[in-house]
């Protein structure tokens, strides 16, 4: 912390005195810089964080400066009033241009967002009011009472001072609710969905900040340039931007900052040769994307990691703490009363597969509900329905007595819905303390405003999130991995993470997906003791297992799923004994004896 | 009508060459699930070389146009052979090789060729037939036929051999193919090459049609791009019938809307994609991302 201070305050200095050693070009070039680091930090924040590849960001610089430039020379506009206009203007067309990011992704959002860049550029050559191939000149300087902001030395503090607050706002973004989220999404929108992020607005919110930034740099350029071109805002230099982002490492703001200076610097180094630095950046970017794909900003942490392994400390030394039950029991459990989930009639149909064929299923509160059947019998295409990524074909699915049959995953999960994932779906790119926190935050997406208005709110309310996610690690023996990554966890803690995970959500109704998949004994019997607390502590359970005896010891109701039919449903013994479970277990011919093993495991 | 018989000719035959990008992007996909962003650059190179040899080493345009696919057939598989670490892991960072790797090839372009175009005539006696009414330039059915040509030599290859239909097995489940002993990256490096090889004939026949500069790829990428999408993506069909369509949509806005026909062909492609991502023979793409 101290030693972030000092190099900050050093920045802060040398920042302040960079003018003084600089000659009236090179000023120049810092300025055209500090525009470029502006604009990689939003696309950082769009493509890196968000994991919304954005092609058009030059497009929003563009819209920014154009506007910004058209309002002064046009309507005579004071420059300030037309900058602000500007801003609103990118804005919108980041709105416009993040559309598509809510039908597609990755491939098709990339080229749909360049072609809407290249739509742009193709629009202002073209237009009369943006003054076609040759521009708009004669933008009138920027004033600021007291301050000559045609000196480019002075107008070096403006950018500064902006450049600044853009950064301090990505990084207040990235570090708190908002931008985990964001993260979460784009590690695993499925998971992020299924914990209440919503996903659709996210990724709006991503195209916003991208334009914002955009917008900001666009109206910096107008003022400090006053003159814009097409070419100013083409695909080349989209192209160098996004080099720019990937070099400095995409998923770290200060990377980005240190992409946009390095490269701009290496440009203007190999300015007599465009085409030699131009093919130099283009082997570079190949390059970072093999070998190092967190680029600059991600060099440290490798390094460090090679640096212990040379020392023959690999991995940690952290252990799994037991797991604390749940102390205060809720209301009385064990519930009659409405049922908690009601599914009737579901049926789900691929194509000519019918996976679920007129499911009807009740949980009541408070009970912990096994789901079992041979694999490919549809439980968890059941799951998915009930969770929301599935609209079923036919059916009602009723949740705390509301019908919400095909609402998205996230308003299911804010009604009160959690799940895990047969796979595992913990956010990779996040530390363990972090996939907690995403649970954890209820507030919503919309509430984004805050960001701006009550940033101290802001940060009160994430340093509560971070000590409630502390007491959840410290519940689920977790403390020692907080700041690991997922992936580098044993299997086993890896299940227990996901599943403290999707606690810490505070659901009603808890849906786990093979929770017992891949782990050993002791790790099984842990299994059924944290989910029994779980239980205790109010949350009603459905579980899909194929450990027989787990589910058996564990759950006071079992419903058989053979072909996408239900076919048995009520205590386990008498589950266990019907003729229809043992055909479909273990065929039609074999003798009623050879149930499904009844308890191996030890209470 | 006569107007609007000749609009949908003069489309045709750019629409082939849309269609031959198409197929070159939807043939990388289908099997690895990748688009590849260079894909806009390797046409222009392949432009590039088959004017060259064709102008200045004299060939005749047929045996340039082979060397074009050969050398473009190279670069694919470097491309690749670069890029082999990534995938099936991280598709974003792969597409953003791909664009590096595009920033490179067009970079060599300027440094080789130069920042200026060149114009190549064409091949053949340039009096156009006359036809009811209609003039249809001889050219024009020359790329019509190469294109239909090509078109059935892949489609032959993908399922008449053996190597082809490894690849097709490849794109349904890379794992299971893995499993049954097909070498996936020799599938994948294999579609590449011949997606280069499919960008260098459109580069090379849409030479004598349009202008040939170091923007010639990135326009011609994108329309087929658009053209893949809207046929489906990772279908054989779809990117000829996408490709005609774009051809003929891009004739028509060019006579409605004179410079601003790009706007208008990326804004119909922007709302294609909403309405409906997966095209209009898109049930089988596959989508590992």
């Amino acid at each position: 912390m101290r030693t972030k201070l000092v190099v900050g305050a050093a920045l802060a200095l040398a920042a302040w005195l960079l003018p003084y050693g600089l000659d009236s070009y090179a000023i120049h070039v810092v300025n055209v810089i500090l525009i470029f680091a502006v604009l990689a930090v939003g696309l950082g924040l769009c493509m890196g964080v968000a994991g919304q590849v954005n092609l058009a960001q030059v497009a929003f610089f563009g819209v920014g400066a154009y506007a910004t430039a058209i309002l002064t020379t046009h309507s005579g506009l004071g420059f300030w009033v037309s900058g602000v206009l500007a801003l609103a203007a990118t804005v919108l067309v980041g709105l416009v241009v993040g559309t598509p990011a809510l039908r597609v992704q990755s491939h098709y959002l990339g080229i749909v967002t360049l072609g809407l860049a290249l739509a742009f550029t193709n629009w202002v050559t073209n237009a009369q009011i943006s003054g076609g191939a040759e521009g708009i000149s004669a933008i009138p300087v920027p004033t600021l009472p007291g301050v000559d902001l045609s000196n480019e030395y002075l107008y070096y503090y403006l950018e500064l001072i902006v450049f600044v607050l853009a950064l301090a706002f990505g990084l207040f973004v990235v570090r708190t609710g908002l931008g985990r989220r964001l993260r979460a999404m784009r590690d695993d929108s499925l998971a992020a969905g299924a914990l209440g992020a919503e996903v659709p607005l996210l990724r709006m919110t991503a195209f916003l900040l991208a334009s914002v930034y955009g917008g900001v740099a666009g109206v910096l350029y107008a003022g400090l340039i006053r003159y814009v071109a097409p070419e100013s805002f083409g695909i080349a230099n989209m192209f160098l931007l996004l080099g720019m982002v990937i070099i400095g490492g995409r998923q770290s703001l200060i990377g980005c900052v240190v992409g946009a200076v390095s490269l701009y610097l290496v440009r203007e180094w190999l300015s007599d040769h465009p085409t030699i630095a131009q093919l130099a950046y283009g082997a570079v970017v190949v390059l970072v994307v093999v070998f190092a794909p967190t680029g600059l900003a991600g060099l440290p942490a490798r390094f460090r990691d090679l640096l212990r392994r040379r020392r023959g400390r690999s991995g940690t030394a952290a252990r799994l703490a037991p797991f604390r039950p749940y102390t205060e029991p809720a209301e009385p459990s064990t519930g009659t009363g409405a049922p908690i989930l009601a599914i009737s009639r579901v049926t789900m149909r691929f194509r000519g597969l019918k996976a679920l064929d007129d499911v009807s299923l009740t949980v009541g509160r408070g009970e912990i509900r096994g789901v079992v059947g041979p694999n490919g019998s549809g439980k968890t295409t059941l799951f998915n329905v009930i969770s929301g990524l599935y609209r079923p074909t036919g059916g009602r699915v009723e949740f705390l007595g509301t019908d919400l049959t095909g609402s998205s995953p996230y308003r299911l999960a804010r009604a009160g819905m959690s799940r895990t994932f047969q796979n595992l779906r913990l956010f990779g790119d996040l530390t363990v303390e972090e996939n907690i926190l995403v649970a954890l935050d209820r507030s919503r997406t919309l509430g984004a405003w805050r960001y701006l208005l009550g940033p101290i709110a802001v940060l009160r309310q994430d340093r509560d999130l971070h000590r409630r996610a502390r007491d959840v690690l410290d519940q689920y023996g977790l403390t020692e991995f907080a700041g690991l990554a997922p992936k580098s966890l044993p299997y086993g803690i890896q299940r227990r993470v996901e599943i403290a995970r999707a606690v810490a959500a505070a659901p009603s109704l808890l849906l786990l997906d093979e929770p017992a998949a891949g782990l050993n004994g002791e790790e099984v019997r842990q299994l059924s003791e944290i989910v029994r607390s779980i239980r205790d502590s109010g949350i009603t359970v459905i579980i899909i297992e194929h450990n027989m005896g787990l589910v058996m010891s564990l759950c006071e109701r079992i419903t058989v799923l053979a072909s996408g039919r239900i076919i048995a449903e009520g205590e386990p013994a008498e589950v266990a004994s019907t003729p229809a479970v043992i055909e479909a277990y273990l065929g039609d011919s074999m003798d009623s004896d050879d149930l499904p093993s009844i308890p191996e495991v030890t209470k | 009508m006569q107007i609007f018989l000749q609009t949908i000719i003069g489309g045709v035959s750019l629409g082939a060459v849309y269609a031959l990008v198409a197929l070159g992007f939807s043939l990388v996909y289908r099997t690895m699930g990748l688009v590849n962003f260079a894909h806009g650059n390797v046409v222009t190179v392949g432009a590039y070389l088959a004017s060259t040899f064709y102008l200045s080493s004299k060939l005749p345009f047929a045996l340039a146009m082979l060397v074009a696919i050969a050398v473009t057939g190279l670069i694919g598989l470097i491309i690749e052979r670069v890029l082999r670490p990534l995938e099936n892991r991280d598709f974003d960072l792969m597409l953003i090789g791909t664009i590096g790797f595009g920033i490179v090839l067009d970079a060599l372009v300027i440094m080789i060729w130069g920042a200026t175009g060149r114009a190549v005539p064409s091949p053949v006696p340039a009096a156009p037939i006359d036809l009811f009414g209609v003039r249809i330039r001889t050219y024009d059915l020359v790329v019509l036929a190469i294109a239909a040509a090509a078109t059935i030599l892949l489609v032959l290859f993908l399922s008449r051999t053996k190597r082809g239909a490894a690849m097709q097995a490849v794109a349904m489940d890379h794992e299971a193919a893995t499993a049954v002993g097909i070498h996936v990256g020799r599938s994948n490096a294999i579609a590449f090459m011949i997606g280069a090889g499919l960008a260098a004939l459109a580069g090379g026949l849409v030479g004598p049609l349009l202008y040939v500069s170091p923007a010639l790829g990135g326009t011609l990428g994108i329309k087929g791009f658009a053209a893949a999408i809207l046929g489906g993506f990772g279908s054989i069909p779809g990117a000829i019938v996408g490709g005609l369509a774009i051809g003929i949509l891009d004739s028509f806005t060019a006579g409605h809307f004179q410079g601003y026909s790009e706007l208008v062909t990326f804004l119909v492609f922007t709302v294609i994609i909403m309405v409906r991502p997966t095209g209009i023979f898109g049930e089988r793409t596959v989508n590992r991302a």
